[in-house]
């Protein structure tokens, strides 16, 4: 049973998200978690949505990989309904979620259990794998002896070494310290337009939305709705100190509706 | 590291060990004391001397070795029965919710019987043989698997059985790679305890049954003919074979979870 | 099925078992007495009074034996447990005498204060002591070090540093040494009285095999269960009580 999709630049196809909503039973009240979510990712797209804690990014994405079929509206991919996780889909938790008891190279090939492949085959995609996130030195250690930013890379390579269509990351980066999650930021960058996977990204860090996305959904809370979609049109290596990425930044949290400090005119230039 | 230091740590290493000979030391010269005094009958406790000599005694020549082995061997019987029930039945009860709630019950209420009271029921049962002191041995050994075991295989974290749901596991998959890895803290648990309870209850079935050969049995034959030096033998050999137990067992637990240490 | 329906299932079964067992004829009564038999049994001692008095006798034991046993346990293991140089000192010696199974005492019991209440009191308090003391050292040393060090920013002194954070901290562990104390001492009460007494519920089953009754037996083992539900239950509720401020850990 293969579940692989192997020409992954085949252009047509690609992920639906339509009307969807989703309701939750709270301590016998219902909580409106998603109303009306609706956009289309294109082959190769990078998207982040963006929100703040509580307006149902997280769902949305568990929505996406099949982990939760109750919810209204439909989510197609190339077409056709999810109705349960497969390989197609790679993801990436906030915690990175490796098995203590196996090795990192024994995590990676976890992911590659179903995939039908020859033990070879399985071998090459893992050693090629973790050479990809830089720690094919590491690849017989335990996670206990990783560190946060090392275990999160394996995260990042058992998530990938199915050649998955959608690679989707719920705020990958959110349990690491500020210096190691821009080290990171960068390597995932680089990782995806390597791959060339397309990638769909949680989070709340607008910076890293902006530093990584095509197209930035920001979505509202209390229900959780879609504010308004952004197209991101910084080219090549994005500059996080440039006018033009601040400018977005400061647009989206605008929206978001957080304060923040005008950078002398540049709040005011078109 | 300063001189000082140096020092200190040193000393610090030998004051624990020195201070911990302390008690029992005191508890000898006091022995001494009071048989040196004639505080108490000789027959009623013997100098520290005569278990001394009994001891000598019973290490080189006699019956003991052979009651040793014959009680390590009950133990380990009943133990090698009664614990892979255990084990297979608590993975039962944890790892299927409706074995759980059929079964479960029923086990709680068995569990609120006292051990010792299976004894005349399977005496009868078993006509008084060997093999109905194996399965009593058997008996306490199984509880405490099935306990530990039955609460690890039940509480595996959400978040791995949430992976195992986003990598598609299979049944297989998911009890090799998820289940039973991470249930084996518990599971090494319920062996410990039932390696125990087992011991325990070898002790305590060759008291009563008078069972020999045996430990149980050798103090019982200490008490008959007054022979407290005996007892003291006996009891300390007890110590010592506990003592072995427990520690074994701690070890053997802790290089099963390598995966687990830093 | 509601999850209670559930739990009555498999015994509802196996007593249908039990029954048609004994009116067929599957096994031979010397080794399944018909539910019937039992419950005549349980109802001829309760009648004649043999029942309440073994039954009063036992609790009596266990609450002398426990009570003794664990009131010291809770001493010495605050004891060691706060004092650095008096678990240096006695923690070995202790540990040491703790290997030995309780009932393995009970012959040098017999020959120092005889076979009768004091007897099966001291086994029993013995069997309750160590786990109760294992139970508060481990309690008190596993006091986290920052609450140890919130107390000393609080400028506290020794006793109220003990009563307000040690001790309050360390109540989950001790009750947990307590709860194995109680076990091991009603276990212990029954093993003694199986083998080296003439009353109590022990004493109810070790007679029914002597005189080959496996009803009378079948019938004690019965009340041995309720009572020993009964009192786990007990202990468990004062728990509950004391633990209110416990969050179940995720």
């Amino acid at each position: 049973m293969t579940e692989l999709s192997r020409n992954r630049s085949d252009a047509v196809a690609a992920l639906e998200i339509d009307r969807v909503g989703k309701l939750f039973d709270v301590a016998g009240r219902r909580v409106e978690a998603l109303r009306d979510i609706s956009f289309s990712v294109r082959p190769g797209e990078f998207v982040a949505i963006v929100g703040a804690s509580g307006c149902g990014k997280s769902t949305l994405l568990r929505l996406i990989l099949g982990l939760d079929t109750d919810y209204q509206g439909e989510i197609r991919l190339d077409g056709r309904r999810v109705e349960k996780p497969a390989l197609d889909r790679g993801i990436v938790f906030q915690d990175h979620r490796l098995l203590p008891w196996l090795t990192a190279e024994g995590n990676v090939a976890a992911a590659l259990r179903r995939s039908g492949l020859p033990r070879r085959e399985r071998r090459r995609l893992v050693a090629e794998h973790l050479k990809l996130v830089g720690l094919e030195n590491f690849a017989g250690a335990w996670p206990a002896q990783l560190s946060g930013g090392m275990s999160q890379r394996v995260a990042i390579a058992r998530a990938l070494v199915n050649r998955p269509r959608f690679l989707l990351l719920d705020e990958p980066l959110g349990a690491l310290d500020a210096l190691t999650r821009l080290r990171l930021q960068d390597e995932l960058a680089r990782i995806v337009r390597q791959e060339g996977t397309t990638a769909l990204l949680v989070t709340h860090d607008v910076d890293e939305a902006v530093f990584l996305a095509d197209r930035i959904i920001v979505l509202q809370p209390d229900p959780g709705r879609i504010a308004r979609i952004v197209e991101v049109d910084l080219d090549g290596y994005r500059d996080r100190s440039a006018p033009a990425f601040l400018r977005l930044r400061d647009e989206i949290l605008d929206t978001l509706g957080v304060r923040h400090a005008p950078q002398q005119a540049i709040a005011t230039a078109a | 590291m300063s001189e000082i230091a140096v020092v200190m740590a040193a000393r610090s290493v030998w004051r624990p060990v020195l201070m911990s000979l302390v008690a029992p030391a005191l508890l000898i010269v006091l022995w001494q004391a009071i048989v040196a005094t004639h505080l108490v009958a000789p027959y009623i406790l013997p100098s520290p001397a005569t278990v001394l000599a009994r001891f000598q005694n019973e290490l080189d020549g006699g019956t003991f070795w052979g009651d040793v082995a014959a009680s390590l061997s009950r133990a380990l019987g009943g133990f090698a029965l009664g614990a892979p029930a255990g084990l297979a039945f608590g993975l039962l009860l944890g790892l299927s919710r409706l074995a759980g709630r059929l079964f479960g019950p029923i086990f709680l209420a068995y569990r609120q019987i006292a051990l010792f009271a299976w004894v005349p029921l399977l005496s009868l049962w078993f006509g008084g043989g060997e093999a109905g002191k194996l399965a009593f041995i058997a008996i306490s050994a199984f509880a405490p698997a099935t306990v530990n075991t039955w609460r690890a295989a039940a509480t595996i974290p959400a978040p791995y059985r949430e992976l195992s749901r986003a990598l598609i596991f299979g049944r297989l998959d998911h009890l090799r790679l998820i289940a039973l890895p991470s249930a084996l803290p518990g599971i090494l648990t319920g062996l410990r305890s039932a390696l125990i309870h087992a011991w325990l209850a070898t002790v305590g079935a060759e008291l009563f049954l008078d069972i020999a050969p045996g430990l149980g049995g050798r103090l019982n034959e200490g008490r008959d003919k007054f022979e407290v030096d005996l007892m003291i033998v006996a009891l300390t050999a007890l110590a010592v074979l506990g003592l072995g137990f427990s520690q074994l067992a701690a070890a053997a637990e802790r290089r099963s979870i390598r995966w687990s240490r830093r | 099925m509601s999850r209670h329906a559930t739990a009555f299932l498999v015994p509802a079964l196996l007593f249908g078992l039990w029954w048609a067992s004994a009116s067929e004829g599957w096994l031979p009564q010397q080794l399944l007495p018909a539910p019937m038999a039992v419950w005549d049994a349980l109802a001829d001692t309760a009648a004649s009074g043999d029942l309440w008095a073994d039954l009063l006798i036992s609790l009596q034991r266990v609450g002398e034996g426990f009570a003794l046993g664990a009131l010291a346990g809770l001493v010495f293991g605050g004891a060691i447990g706060l004092s650095r140089t008096l678990r240096t000192l006695l923690n070995p010696l202790f540990l040491l005498l703790a290997q030995i199974p309780p009932l393995a005492w009970i012959p040098l019991v017999i020959l120092a204060v005889g076979i009768d209440e004091a007897m099966k009191v001291t086994v029993i308090a013995w069997a309750s002591f160590v786990p109760v003391v294992l139970g508060v050292a481990q309690g008190i040393r596993d006091v986290p070090a920052r609450l140890r060090e919130l107390g000393r920013a609080l400028t506290f002194g020794p006793w109220d540093l003990v009563s307000r954070i040690v001790f309050p901290a360390a109540v989950p562990a001790i009750f947990t040494g307590l709860r194995e104390g109680l076990a091991n001492a009603w276990q212990t009460l029954v093993a003694a009285e199986l083998f080296a007494s003439s009353e109590g519920l022990g004493y109810l089953i070790s007679l029914g095999r002597q005189l080959f009754q496996l009803d009378l037996v079948l019938a004690m083992v019965v009340v041995l269960g309720i009572v020993g539900l009964a009192v786990n239950g007990a202990l468990a509720l004062v728990e509950r009580r004391l633990l209110r401020w416990q969050t179940i850990a995720p």
